[in-house]
This record gives structure tokens, C-alpha cells and sequence, in this order.
């Protein structure tokens, strides 16, 4: 492999190891055991996000919807075991729910042909926001049953619940966007959507499946969400949209399309982990450390850009 | 007398690779030089050191006897150098007017002067001898008008020497006629004239003088009148090439009936077969291909087989057993940012949920010996192979996906001399394994030198059919413009 080919897979990587290199000298504390399964806890739902954000990416597509359905999924579920419903089937129906919501962003992109997937994503942030507040009256449901919670709070041994959650999720995500033919077929949607399509892939079926998968992957943030909180909170995930792109594109991925991997989102959610955890340990207020992180998402661009800038080559 | 343009042992590297090694080259005041040589020659990167876009690495350039040295295409233009390029560079929801006079309105005061600014656009535009009418959107104009609005804003810029790359690639005949009018138009107003093209006639109908690049040297410098198309392919690729020269025979056997249309348009395809199909711009080639490939809305009705059948999507083409090599493939081919692997295996193994890497790796290196693609391997990216091997590429596609109806349109555009009498042979090659071909292309030479039968069009219809002993030049041309067979 060329350097230059090296460099964009391990780039991410590099930046993760030096920013917790550096973090270790800055604080005693950071590179503790604890403290490091503390920052995987924590950027398990962006991870979750992150990675249904990415195969929308590399369609050349963006979700801004998945903070949102995050939040309704959190209140669906909670009212869903409040009914009496045990967590093995309000579990799976909460991914359904999602995975219903993001196919409706896909199904008004593509039959409606809506200009460009902000729109129907834009329109469904506010439905679904809207949706959760109207549901839950605006209220916290409280007080989840202990065997749901197990997905936000509990732990394997030493391995907490959500870092599970998070590696099966990338397992199969990374499985089904690098073996398998409609893996495939996403990554040539992003990069040439009507080369694609006259090469015979079915476009539409399979821009619909993938926002499905990121209403599902926002289901599954949902759950994991709830669990810690003990709470389906209407207003959860607010904002979290954006984290989920900034993973994505500090991982290496492409807005224009055809390009990313679940290794590099995996990064990123982690290199936004690590960077809000060592800021906390340094005392660093909230209100600076939301400046550093913009700082740092488009300094990972550019130091894309800059890459790719030098590797041209003419004629 | 005095050169406008010289340039002396001209050298350039990009990364370790030289791409120009010592080229000497020059234009005469009011001349249309023309620059030809295979892809790769070197011709867009010296256009590029001409216009200021790119710096050389040695070698000094003279303008009217002055040496200079460019810092930017900006202090190109300064000089009276413009570069009218390939895709053509206009703001589509700007008018004529506008885009001519982009970056330098007539103005006072802060206020664009709107009446001064069409009125000198239109004067500008009828001066090339054209009546659009400079208030027209440019999106709304063809690309023939959208060239004349490059030129004229050339004009506007005073340009003394315009570089032209591969103007009438996509152009239909007609078309390139009246462009090359334009360029002498040029001439007689004493500007001069760099033209790039791989249509090695037009550069007797148009150039003064030829120069012939191979491998980052020049060849050869010649008046057009001293030089003979032969000639001149010799020393591009450097050696002969007989199959560009000699006409091929009629393939061997043809079989059954592969593919039939009868509606406005009726004409059938057998297997073995080599089906031309003509028209002029706007005759409804490339709409008729894309329909059939059910990619486009148009009435008819397609047989395959004999049977008829309903093709709604590329998908159902597909498994019809089709194949469409589009006339754009960058744009609707291939994935250019992708693999070579990926883009040959994407239109097969549908239906399986896992990819058999390395049952494809296999059978794709096999096909790149084939067809002879040269690429580094699998994994190059199809973004930096040549025209010839990306086409090639394409190929390939629909090869690995077992297609016998092959659709091409436009199959050798912007592809060198070398590469493309490689696609010929390919497409030959087909034809005598059986597969059924279908050939759409606006170059009349080409049709007569592929295809078994010609089919013409005329504004969505068929206008007439012609046998390969049958057809010339003149024939096809009197069914494409509407003549009576």
C-alpha cells in the first residue's frame, strides 16, 4: 500500500493515539483503566449513531433525523415496558419503530424526488421531535425495569453493556458494507449514482434500506440511551445529530460519497470521546470544550484536503 | 517573421514521472496550429504550461520574442492567452451576456452597465458569425453555442492565441463544421489558434501546421499541406497500424434474431451482427439506447428472442442479457473513485448476498488480459487510467456479467488512435463470439468501418436502412438530414 493510501486508513488512528498520548501526559488520571472504560461508555451512543450516519454518508446522503428518532425511540420504549411489555420484545420493537422512521425519510427522497436527503431528514427531526414531546406530554418516563436497564448501566464482567452493543453493531455493519453485494452496491450509489443505476443497482430500493439502517442504529442509541438514564426522555438526543456527522467526518469519510469505514467512525466517535473526557479532567469548561470540538472537526478535514492535495498528480 | 508564441526545450515532472521532455514548439501569428498525439502524449499538460496553469520544470517561453514567465493563468490572460477547455467552464443560470464579461463588467460607478454589456455581447456573437441572442440563459443553450460563448469571451478578453482542447469531441459533424468556421473566422482576424483533437481529419480541414506529440516529445512539426493522415499516425503511435488503415471484413456467421424495436423506430439486431446506427445531434441515438437499456421513457416495443418484452429498469435489461456502454463514461459508466475490481464486478452477482472476492479477482485478470486493459491492478482506481482503458473497463463490466446484447454508444469519443483500433477489434471480437451489437456513433467513418448494416435516424424516427455495400458518407447523411432515400 502506498503511503499516501496508509495515511488515509491509519490517519484517524494516528490522531487518536497521539491526542490519548498527550492526554496521558496532561493528566494522571486519563489513562486509567477506569477512566478509558468510562470514555468507551460514553461514546457508545455517538459510536451507535455514527455508524447508520456513515452508510447514509457514503451514499453522498446526510440524516439529520437521528437525534430525533433517538429521542421518540427513548419515549416509545419507556411507555412500551411502563405498559407492561417486557424488554424482549420492546427492545426489538423500538429498533422496528426506528428502522420504520428511517425508511420514511427514504421512501419521501426517493418517490417524492425530493431534491436532496436534508430535506425529508430535516422535516423528519422535527416530526419526530414533535412526536415524542406530544406522546410523553413532555415529561420523563422514569423508573425502567432493571432487566431493560442492563443495556445502558450494566456490564459483562468488566466490559460495559454498551461497548458490546457498540462492537456487535460494528461487526455486522462492517461485515455487510465490505462482503456483501449491496455493501457494494452503497459504496458505488456514493460514488456515481447513475453509473449505478445503469449498471443495474436498484438505487431507490437501496437508498430506502439505508436510511432504514440509520433509523435503526438511532433505536438501538435509544436503548442504550434509556438504560443509563433510567428514562425515556422526550428531549434525548437533541443536537446529537451533528456529533454523529462530526464522528463520521473526522473518521475519514467523504460528504461527496463513495468513500468511509466503520473502523474510521469508530475513531472519530472515539476521538470526540476522548477529546470531551481529557477537556472534563483538565477542568476544561463544557462551554470551551463544544469550541475545541469544532476546531477539531474541521481541522480533520482539512488536514484531508491537504493530503489529497499533494497526492494529485497531473496531466 | 516574428513568432507570437516559442517555446524552447520545454521539461515537466509530476512526481518523479516526465511528462514533457525538451518539446519545442511554436505558433505564427494568425495560424491554427494543430497539436495531436495518443492520450498520455502530453499534449494537456504543455497547454497547460502554455496557459499559465501549470509552471515547467526547464525550458524558457517567449511571446512576441519576450521571454516571460507565467505565474498563473491570470497573467496568461494578460498576455492575450486563453484557454477554452474541454468541459466547458460557463455559470449555466447566468445569461450569454454575463458569462461572457464574467469577472470584468462593463461598469460605472459600482452599477453594471446591463444595456452596454448585451449590446457589446451580441456585437461580439454575430462578429463569429452566429445569431444567439446574448440575453439567452446559458443553460438553455446547446453546447455548440455554449463553445461560441467560450470563444467570444475570449474575444472579450482580447485574446490573440486560444487553445482549444478537443473542441469537437462532443460535437455532431455538423456542429464541427461550424465551429471550425468560427476558427477561421479567428484567423482572418489575425488571432491565432492551438487545437487539440483526435479526429485526425479535421486537422486537414481547419490547421495550418501540425505538431505531433508521443510520449512527452515532440515528433514532428509540419505544414498540413506537406502531410498525409498516414503520416501522421506514424508518428503518433510510431509504428503502423494496419486495422486503423484497412477496412475489416464482414463478420463470419450470423444467427437468429437477438433483439428487435418496432415502433417509430424499427430495426432488429442477430446475433454476430454489427448494427450501425446514425443521425444527426438530436436525432434521438443516444434516448433510443437508454430506452432499451430501460433507462428513459419513449413508446415502442422491444422483442428479445422473438418474444416481446417490458424493460423498466436497468435491471431488467440486465437479465434480458443487455449491456449499454454509455456515450459518457465518466459521467454514467463507471465509478470513477472506485476499483477496477468494484467497477467490473458491480453489475453482477445480484441476487447473492455475499461478494466471492476471489472468484472475481480471478475472472476480472483474466479479462484485463483480454481486452489488453493496462492498469497497475485490481485495485487501481479507475480515475487514473486513460480513456481507451477505462472504456475498456467498461467493457469488461458486461463482459463478467455475461451480456450478448451489447449497446454502445459513442464508443471510442475522446479515445486515442491506438486504443481505438483496440475497441474495434474488440467490438469485431464480440460480433464473431455471437453477441449481438449495437453501435451509435457520430462519426460517420466509424459506423461504415464497424458495422454490417446502418440504421439512420431523423428526429426519432427511422429514416432508412443501409447494407454495408450500400452505404456511404453522402447516403447516410441524405436520410439523416430528412433527403428522400
Amino acid at each position: 500500500m502506498s503511503p499516501a493510501a496508509l495515511m488515509r486508513r491509519f490517519g484517524p488512528l494516528l490522531g487518536l493515539l497521539a491526542l490519548c498520548a498527550a492526554l496521558g501526559t496532561l493528566s494522571d488520571h486519563f489513562l486509567t483503566f477506569d477512566n478509558l472504560i468510562n470514555v468507551f461508555r460514553q461514546s457508545a451512543v455517538n459510536a451507535l449513531l455514527a455508524l447508520g450516519q456513515l452508510v447514509v454518508i457514503i451514499t453522498a446522503g446526510i440524516d439529520l433525523s437521528v437525534g430525533s428518532i433517538l429521542g421518540l425511540c427513548c419515549v416509545m420504549v419507556a411507555l412500551l415496558l411502563k405498559a407492561g411489555v417486557p424488554p424482549a420484545l420492546a427492545v426489538p420493537a423500538a429498533l422496528a419503530i426506528g428502522g420504520a422512521l428511517g425508511s420514511v425519510n427514504g421512501l419521501l427522497l426517493t418517490k417524492l424526488h425530493l431534491p436532496h436527503p436534508f430535506i425529508p431528514t430535516l422535516g423528519m427531526m422535527n416530526v419526530a421531535r414533535g412526536l415524542a414531546l406530544v406522546i410523553s406530554g413532555g415529561f420523563p418516563i422514569s423508573e425502567l425495569p432493571s432487566g431493560f436497564r442492563f443495556w445502558g448501566a450494566g456490564s459483562v464482567g468488566w466490559i460495559p453493556a454498551p461497548v458490546i452493543v457498540v462492537v456487535l453493531f460494528c461487526v455486522v455493519f462492517h461485515v455487510f458494507l465490505t462482503r456483501t453485494t449491496v455493501g457494494r452496491d452503497i459504496y458505488a450509489i456514493g460514488g456515481n449514482p447513475q453509473a449505478a443505476l445503469l449498471s443495474g443497482v436498484p438505487v431507490d430500493r437501496r437508498l430506502i434500506l439505508v436510511y432504514a439502517l440509520s433509523g435503526v442504529t438511532a433505536a438501538a442509541g435509544a436503548i442504550v440511551l434509556a438504560g443509563r438514564m433510567n428514562s425515556g426522555f422526550p428531549l434525548a438526543g437533541m443536537g446529537s445529530e451533528l456529533d454523529s456527522i462530526a464522528a463520521v467526518i473526522i473518521g475519514g469519510a467523504s460528504f461527496f460519497g463513495g468513500v468511509g469505514t466503520v473502523g474510521g467512525t469508530l475513531v472519530g466517535a472515539l476521538i470526540m470521546g476522548v477529546l470531551r473526557n481529557g477537556l472534563n479532567l483538565m477542568n476544561v469548561s463544557a462551554y470551551w470544550q463544544t469550541v475545541v470540538i469544532g476546531v477539531v472537526i474541521v481541522a480533520a478535514v482539512w488536514v484531508d484536503v491537504v493530503r489529497k492535495r499533494s497526492g494529485e498528480k497531473g496531466n | 517573421m516574428q513568432q507570437l508564441l516559442e517555446l524552447r526545450g520545454i521539461s515537466k515532472w509530476f512526481s518523479g514521472v516526465r511528462v514533457l521532455d525538451g518539446v519545442d514548439f511554436d505558433v505564427r501569428p494568425a495560424e491554427v496550429h494543430a497539436l495531436v498525439g495518443e492520450n498520455g502524449a502530453g499534449k494537456s499538460t504543455l497547454m497547460n504550461v502554455v496557459s499559465g496553469i501549470v509552471a515547467a520544470n526547464a525550458g524558457q517561453m517567449l511571446w512576441e520574442g519576450q521571454p516571460v514567465r507565467l505565474r498563473g493563468p491570470r497573467e496568461a490572460q494578460a498576455l492575450g492567452i486563453t484557454f477554452v477547455h474541454q468541459e466547458l467552464a460557463l455559470a449555466p443560470q447566468l445569461s450569454a451576456a454575463e458569462n461572457i464579461f464574467l469577472g470584468c463588467h462593463p461598469a460605472g460607478r459600482g452599477w453594471v452597465r446591463w444595456r452596454e454589456m448585451y449590446g457589446r455581447a451580441q456585437e461580439l456573437l454575430e462578429g463569429l458569425g452566429h445569431s444567439i441572442d446574448a440575453r439567452r440563459l446559458v443553460a438553455d443553450l446547446s453546447l455548440a453555442e455554449r463553445q461560441l460563448v467560450e470563444i467570444a469571451r475570449a474575444l472579450a478578453f482580447r485574446a490573440r492565441l486560444i487553445v482549444m482542447d478537443e473542441p469537437t469531441a462532443p460535437l455532431a459533424e455538423q456542429d464541427a463544421e461550424v465551429l471550425f468556421r468560427t476558427i477561421r473566422n479567428l484567423r482572418e482576424r489575425g488571432v491565432s489558434v492551438i487545437f487539440i483533437s483526435h479526429r485526425l481529419k479535421e486537422v486537414f480541414q481547419v490547421a495550418d501546421r501540425v505538431t505531433v506529440l508521443r510520449d512527452g516529445k515532440r515528433v514532428l512539426t509540419t505544414e498540413v499541406a506537406g502531410a498525409s493522415v498516414d503520416g501522421l499516425v506514424r508518428a503518433m503511435v510510431g509504428t503502423e497500424l494496419s486495422a486503423h488503415v484497412a477496412p475489416q471484413g464482414v463478420a463470419g456467421v450470423v444467427g437468429e434474431e437477438a433483439i428487435r424495436v418496432e415502433g417509430p423506430v424499427r430495426f432488429a439486431v442477430r446475433r454476430g451482427e454489427v448494427v450501425g446506427l446514425a443521425g444527426l445531434a438530436g436525432a434521438g441515438r443516444t434516448e433510443l439506447l437508454e430506452w432499451l437499456f430501460g433507462a428513459g421513457t419513449r413508446t415502442g416495443q422491444v422483442f428479445v428472442n422473438g418474444r416481446p418484452v417490458k424493460v423498466r429498469t436497468p435491471l431488467d435489461a440486465i437479465r434480458h442479457g443487455m449491456a449499454l456502454v454509455p456515450d459518457d463514461r465518466k459521467a454514467k459508466g463507471l465509478v470513477l473513485g472506485a476499483t477496477l475490481h468494484h467497477n467490473i464486478a458491480i453489475a453482477s452477482g445480484r441476487g447473492r448476498w455475499f461478494i466471492r472476492a476471489a472468484r472475481e479477482r480471478h475472472a476480472a485478470g483474466l479479462l484485463l488480459g483480454e481486452l489488453r486493459l493496462k492498469a497497475s491492478g485490481l485495485d487501481q482506481r479507475v480515475l487514473y487510467l486513460s480513456g481507451g482503458n477505462q472504456q475498456k473497463a467498461v467493457l469488461a463490466k458486461w463482459l463478467y456479467a455475461g451480456a450478448r446484447v451489447f449497446l454502445l454508444d459513442e464508443p471510442t469519443r475522446g479515445i486515442d488512435v491506438r486504443s481505438k483500433a483496440e475497441i474495434y477489434d474488440l467490438v469485431r471480437g464480440l460480433a464473431s463470439r455471437g453477441a449481438a451489437v449495437l453501435v451509435a456513433s457520430s462519426e460517420l467513418a466509424e459506423l461504415l468501418h464497424l458495422a454490417d448494416r446502418i440504421v439512420v435516424l431523423h428526429r426519432g424516427r427511422t429514416a432508412g436502412e443501409l447494407a454495408r455495400a450500400e452505404a456511404t458518407e453522402e447516403r447516410i447523411m441524405q436520410l439523416a438530414t430528412g433527403g428522400v432515400q
